[in-house]
C-alpha cells in the first residue's frame, strides 16, 4: 500500500498537482506511514526528477512552479506530522543577484526549488547592493546569504561580499553560497564562500550540508 | 579572442577570399562546401587556392574587388563591393542602393 | 611517470590528465551531449582524432590548408574600444576605425558594427544615427558588413520596461500572468526588431545579425523568429542571421510555438530548423560550456551537438565561439590553447559552416 502512495507522491509532484499532492500527503499519514518516509521515498524523488528534467530542457519554468508549489502544500502538511526534533531540514535563506547583474532566471529557480524543499526563502531580486544583502540578513534572521552572478565581471561582487561581512564582523553568523555560469568550487574557495552550487539540484543539496543535515 | 579563431579557422579575409564566400553564405545561404565551389568557380582558382594569399593577392586586384593593403586609387569599399557582386552574380544591398543613385 | 597533457577545465584552470583522462572525458561528453539532444554519438574515428586535437603539444592549433571556414563575428570590433563589460581593451578608436582596423589589420571574413548596448529597444529611438553610422561605415567596408544587435526581451520587462516582470511573476505562482507579459513583450519586440531591420535596409545594410536570440527565453526565441520571418517578406534582399543563446531554448513560458513547433526546450537541431524556417541565412548555435569539466569534455560535447545541428538543415551553420560557450572556457581572458581546440574541433570534426 505504501508503495502506491510513493508513486501517487512522486507522480503528482511531476505532474505539478498540489490538490493531488496534499492528498497523497494527507492518506500518507491516515494510514501510519512515516511521515519521513512518505517524504523520502514519495515527494523528494518527484522533485529531484523535476529538477532533472527542466535541467535537461524537457519541463519548463511554468510547470516548475507548479510542481513547487505541489511540494510545498505536502511539505507543510509532512512537517506538522513530524515530531518535535525530528523535522525535516529548514533553513531560512536570503538570496539575491549582486548588484551590477539584472540576470535573475536562475536565481528564480533556485528559489522555486529551495521553497519546494521546505526552506524559508527571502529573495531580493536583482542588482543587490553588498550593504542590501548584510542589512536584509540582519533582518530576516537569515542562517544562509545566498549570492548570485551570470557575469565575469561582477563574479568580484561575491568576493567583496564576503569581505564586507568580514568586516561588518558578521562573517560567522552565516553560512554562503555562491551560484551563477561562471562560478566554479575553485572562485568560492579563493573568496572563502561556505559552499558553491552548479545548480538549482546541488543547491538544494548544498543546504541541506551547511545546515548539518 | 575573434583574432584566434580567425589565424586557426578562419578564411583570410580580403586577404583572400573570405569575404567572397562569406557573402555566399549570407545571400545564396550556401553551405561552406558549396560557397568555396561556387567562388573558386567564378575565380578560376582551385578550392585549396581560396586561403592561399600568393594566388588571391594579384587575383584581387586584378580583379579589382579590393586588397587587404592599402593602394591609392585602387578598388576599395564600396566600388571593389559593385565589383565582387558583378563577378559573383549576387545582390548587395549597399551597392544596389548606390546603383540606384548613379542612374 | 605517466604522460601528462597539459589542459584546462571550464573555468579556464591549468592542469594536466594522462591520455587515458582524457579520452574518458571526450567519451562522457560525447554521451553527455546524445543523452541530453537525443543525438547520434561522434564516431570512434572522430573521438580519437578530438583526443589528437587535444594531445597536440603545440600551444595553439588550426584547421589543415583547405579546411578553412567563414568566421562571422558578433561585435568583435566593438571590443577594441569597449571597456571590461564587453571583453573590451579600451583602445580610443571610433566604430569605424575599429571596423576597418578589424577588417584590414585582423582580415576578418566578415564585420560587424552595433550600439554599444548592443540590444534592439535603445537602437529603435536613435535609429537615425545608427543608420548614419552605417551609411557611412558601409562606404569604407570591402568585406560583408552587419549591424548587429539582441533581441534581449529582458529589457522590456519593470524595472527597465513597461511589462510586468515574469521572474518576479513565476514565484507568486501567477502562472497566467507571467505567460500574458511574455506575449506582450514579445509582440513589442517584434515590431521593434522589424522596425530597426526595414530602417537599415532602407540605406542599403548588407546583412543584420539578430544576436543571442531566445536569452530571455522561448517567447523571446519566438518574437526574433516571427520578426526575420516579416523581414524577409519585406526586405528580402537583406540577409538575416541568427544566433542562438545556449544549448536548449528555456522555457520561460513554455507553450509558444513557432511553425508549429514548440520553442520550450529545443536542442541545436531543432533550434537550427526553425530559423531555416524562419528564412535566416545563416544560424549561429550555442552551446553553454561547463566550467566545472574539463576541455576536453566540454568541446567534445559541443562538437557532437554542432555535428548534429550541421546535418539537421541546408542553411550553414557558424558556432557562437565566445567567452563560455562552444567549448571556450568561460573566463574573461580565454586561453589562446583551448580557444584554438575548440576552433579546430568545431571545424574539422563538427563541420562547422564557420565560426
Amino acid at each position: 500500500m505504501s508503495e502506491k502512495i510513493f508513486q501517487e507522491a512522486f507522480d503528482a509532484i511531476v505532474n505539478g498537482e498540489a490538490d493531488k499532492a496534499t492528498d497523497a500527503a494527507k492518506r500518507g499519514l491516515d494510514e501510519g506511514i512515516d511521515p519521513l518516509l512518505l517524504m523520502d521515498k514519495g515527494f523528494i524523488p518527484g522533485i529531484n526528477k523535476v529538477g532533472d528534467l527542466f535541467e535537461t530542457g524537457r519541463l519548463f519554468l511554468p510547470a516548475l512552479i507548479y510542481s513547487a508549489t505541489a511540494m510545498e502544500k505536502a511539505t507543510e502538511i509532512i512537517n506538522a506530522a513530524i515530531p518535535v526534533g525530528k523535522e525535516l531540514v529548514s533553513a531560512k535563506i536570503l538570496i539575491g543577484t549582486v548588484e551590477g547583474d539584472v540576470h535573475d532566471i536562475g536565481k528564480t529557480i533556485v528559489v522555486a526549488l529551495f521553497k519546494a524543499n521546505g526552506f524559508e526563502v527571502m529573495d531580493l531580486g536583482r542588482d543587490v547592493p553588498i550593504a542590501r544583502f548584510i542589512d536584509e540578513a540582519e533582518k530576516y534572521g537569515a542562517d544562509i546569504i545566498g549570492s548570485s552572478t551570470l557575469l565575469t565581471t561582477t563574479m568580484v561582487v561575491q568576493k567583496e561580499l564576503e569581505q564586507e561581512l568580514k568586516k561588518a564582523g558578521l562573517r560567522e553568523k552565516y553560512k554562503t553560497i555562491i551560484g551563477g555560469a561562471p562560478v566554479t568550487q575553485r572562485w568560492a574557495d579563493r573568496i572563502g564562500a561556505d559552499a558553491y552550487a552548479q545548480d538549482a539540484g546541488d543547491g538544494v543539496k548544498k543546504v541541506k550540508k551547511l545546515m548539518g543535515k | 579572442m575573434h583574432i584566434a579563431h580567425i589565424v586557426a579557422s578562419g578564411m583570410g579575409g580580403i586577404r583572400t577570399s573570405g569575404d567572397l564566400v562569406a557573402w555566399m553564405q549570407m545571400t545564396h545561404k550556401m553551405k561552406i562546401f558549396e560557397a568555396k565551389h561556387y567562388v573558386a568557380d567564378k575565380l578560376g582558382v582551385d578550392i585549396i587556392d581560396l586561403t592561399n594569399e600568393e594566388v588571391m593577392r594579384q587575383l584581387r586586384e586584378q580583379l579589382e574587388i579590393g586588397v587587404i593593403t592599402s593602394i591609392a586609387g585602387s578598388p576599395k569599399g564600396l566600388r571593389a563591393k559593385l565589383k565582387i557582386a558583378e563577378l559573383l552574380e549576387i545582390k548587395i544591398n549597399s551597392v544596389n542602393l548606390f546603383k540606384s543613385q548613379i542612374t | 611517470m605517466t604522460y601528462r597533457i597539459l589542459t584546462r577545465m571550464g573555468d579556464g584552470e591549468r592542469v594536466t590528465m594522462s591520455a587515458a583522462e582524457i579520452k574518458e572525458d571526450i567519451s562522457e561528453g560525447i554521451r553527455d551531449a546524445a543523452q541530453s539532444a537525443e543525438i547520434p554519438e561522434l564516431t570512434a574515428g572522430e573521438s580519437e582524432q578530438l583526443f589528437n586535437i587535444m594531445a597536440e603539444p603545440s600551444r595553439t592549433v588550426s584547421v589543415s590548408a583547405g579546411e578553412e571556414v567563414v568566421v562571422t563575428d558578433d561585435g568583435c570590433s566593438m571590443s577594441f574600444y569597449a571597456g571590461q563589460d564587453s571583453s573590451g581593451i579600451g583602445v580610443p578608436l571610433s566604430r569605424m576605425q575599429a571596423i576597418l582596423t578589424y577588417e584590414r589589420a585582423c582580415a576578418a571574413d566578415t564585420t560587424s558594427i552595433g550600439h554599444s548596448d548592443y540590444s534592439f529597444k535603445p537602437v529603435k529611438p536613435i535609429i537615425n544615427f545608427e543608420m548614419n553610422e552605417y551609411y557611412t561605415t558601409s562606404m569604407m567596408t570591402t568585406a560583408p558588413l552587419f549591424y548587429g544587435a539582441q533581441p534581449n526581451m529582458g529589457l522590456y520587462f519593470q524595472p527597465d520596461g513597461p511589462y510586468p516582470n515574469p521572474a518576479d511573476l513565476l514565484p507568486q505562482g501567477k502562472i497566467k500572468e507571467a505567460c500574458e507579459t511574455q506575449e506582450a513583450a514579445a509582440e513589442q519586440l517584434r515590431n521593434d526588431i522589424v522596425f530597426v531591420g526595414k530602417k537599415l535596409n532602407s540605406i542599403g545594410c548588407e546583412g543584420l545579425n539578430l544576436d543571442t536570440c531566445g536569452s530571455a527565453g522561448d517567447a523571446d526565441l519566438l518574437a526574433a523568429l516571427q520578426a526575420v520571418a516579416d523581414l524577409k517578406k519585406a526586405t528580402p534582399d537583406m540577409p538575416v542571421i541568427m544566433g542562438g543563446s545556449g544549448e536548449f531554448v528555456l522555457g520561460m513560458h513554455g507553450d509558444v510555438a513557432f511553425d508549429g513547433k514548440r520553442l520550450a526546450g529545443m536542442y541545436p537541431q531543432d533550434q537550427a530548423k526553425v530559423a531555416e524556417s524562419a528564412g535566416a541565412s545563416i544560424y549561429g548555435v550555442a552551446i553553454n560550456t561547463n566550467t566545472n569539466k574539463s576541455a576536453a569534455w566540454n568541446i567534445a560535447r559541443a562538437v557532437a551537438l554542432v555535428k548534429a545541428a550541421v546535418a539537421a538543415v541546408d542553411i550553414p551553420i557558424h558556432v557562437n565561439v565566445g567567452m563560455g560557450v562552444g567549448g571556450v572556457p568561460m573566463m574573461e581572458a580565454p586561453p589562446i590553447d583551448t580557444v584554438t581546440r575548440a576552433s579546430k574541433s568545431l571545424v574539422q570534426i563538427g563541420k562547422a559552416d564557420g565560426l
